[in-house]
């Protein structure tokens, strides 16, 4: 099971009866073998795969939610969006694994998945985070063992939090955390972004806690 | 302390908090970082001082810069370009300033007129100068760059759209293949061209800006 990288933007993934795989619909490039492919009803995380009506209704709030698709049967099935570059996280299913749910391309449908309200983290700071980062309020929060496909623009590298060191995220580059992780807006403004000459580094995120960071070679959203 | 790449596209650059090992970068290139850094706006002329920045108000060459101070790790990054670093032992580097990623503080930045051909060929009349000894790092959009290298014997013929920079004694002038298939529409597209003549070495990247 898992996701095998084919080129920098492709995956493969195997799908045998019993380990389904959800992804993005539409992603699907080319499918070898018996599969079928479904739209998940009431949107991602709704369903039969995870997160219950609790999060398909949270979803149905946002508005925006982001279809998805499961791929069931025996056989393989290609996975790629917009030429966007993939990167594959595994999960030993010790820690729970947020992504911006534009950002998800396809993950192991047995991964349980649920959608987070950033405000519940840190109140109304966290809807502040969440609308400031145009990421909207929502995340995806996938848990469970497994293997998730995240997109990005040119690429991600992980950057360890946990050390003695703080570390900071530019809110546009922002891909997605693995582990216990908070994430908190801070502004760095000061008179001369008022008069604009800022340096263009005025809100950023600090990242706290023990996990792994996500971060994208560009500010350029999904 | 040397710089190095996390990525292809992304530079890491190590700072201990001296003021040798402080840079200059573009304006919003920072992705991430540790530890405590500030990041300021390098003022106009990109720190070049005063003569620059007047020079830029007037040529409309706008490079934007931020200083980047204090003790960690920065991560930098453009538009998911490939990173290109040069080090520069007293060579002068020409680059368009939307292509200049980061610059080590002890380079000095200026404005150079490059000749009427910049107004056609929308690269801006002026170019951006970068002097003295030290590491820069530059963008190529679409792919790694592509260094091409010009003797008195071989000179060079570049598209303006993939010129990110040059390096050495080299003299540029424009070239024109206007005729008149341009005004019945059936041009070859290359109408406008970057001929390189000296002795260096010329940056291109894979995509056409």
């Amino acid at each position: 099971m898992g996701f095998t990288k084919v080129t920098p933007k492709v995956v493969l993934a195997e799908v045998r009866p019993g380990q389904e795989v959800l992804a993005r619909r539409g992603a699907m490039l080319a499918s070898s073998g018996e599969i079928a492919f479904s739209p998940v009803v009431g949107g991602p995380g709704g369903g039969a795969y995870g997160g219950g009506i609790a999060a398909s209704l949270a979803r149905g709030m946002q508005g925006e939610a982001v279809p998805l698709m499961v791929a069931e049967g025996n056989g393989s099935v290609h996975y790629g969006f917009r030429g966007h570059h993939v990167t594959v996280i595994d999960l030993d299913g010790s820690h729970p694994m947020s992504v911006e749910a534009d950002r998800l391309l396809a993950h192991d449908a047995n991964m349980s998945s649920s959608v987070v309200f950033l405000g519940q983290q840190g109140g109304l700071r966290g809807a502040v985070r969440g609308a400031v980062t145009g990421q909207g309020l929502f995340t995806t929060q996938l848990s469970g063992r497994g293997s998730v496909a995240v997109l990005s623009h040119g690429g991600t590298f992980a950057l360890r939090v946990g050390g003695s060191q703080q570390i900071v995220v530019d809110p546009q580059a922002y891909v997605a955390h693995v582990g216990n992780l908070r994430l908190d807006v801070a502004t760095a403004l000061s008179w001369r972004d008022a008069v604009g000459r800022g340096s263009g580094e005025g809100v950023q995120l600090k990242v706290s806690g023990e996990g792994t960071v996500y971060v994208q070679a560009s500010e350029e959203k999904l | 302390m040397p710089w190095r790449l996390e990525t292809p596209r992304v530079l890491v650059v190590d700072l201990d908090g001296s003021k040798t090992s402080a840079v200059r970068a573009q304006t919003g290139s920072m992705v991430a970082y540790e530890g405590d850094v500030q990041f300021k706006n390098a003022g106009m002329g990109g720190g070049g001082g005063l003569r620059a920045a007047f020079k830029q108000r007037v040529t409309g060459e706008s490079l934007s810069l931020m200083e980047v101070t204090g003790r960690g790790t920065v991560h930098l990054a453009v538009d998911a370009g490939y990173v290109l670093v040069l080090d520069l032992a007293g060579d002068v580097l020409k680059a368009e300033s939307e292509g200049l990623l980061c610059l080590a503080n002890s380079l000095t930045t200026d404005v150079t007129f490059t000749g009427l051909q910049g107004a056609s060929s929308g690269q801006g009349l002026f170019t951006t100068t970068v002097t003295g000894h030290g590491q820069a790092a530059l963008i190529s959009l679409g792919g790694p760059p592509i260094a091409l290298r010009v003797t008195p014997q071989t000179p060079l013929v570049v598209d303006p759209d993939a010129y990110i920079g040059c390096v050495g004694n080299l003299n540029q002038s424009f070239v024109t293949d206007v005729s008149w298939r341009n005004l019945v529409g059936e041009s070859s597209g290359e109408a406008f061209s970057l001929r390189f003549e000296g002795q260096g070495i010329v940056y291109i990247q894979p995509e056409e800006r």
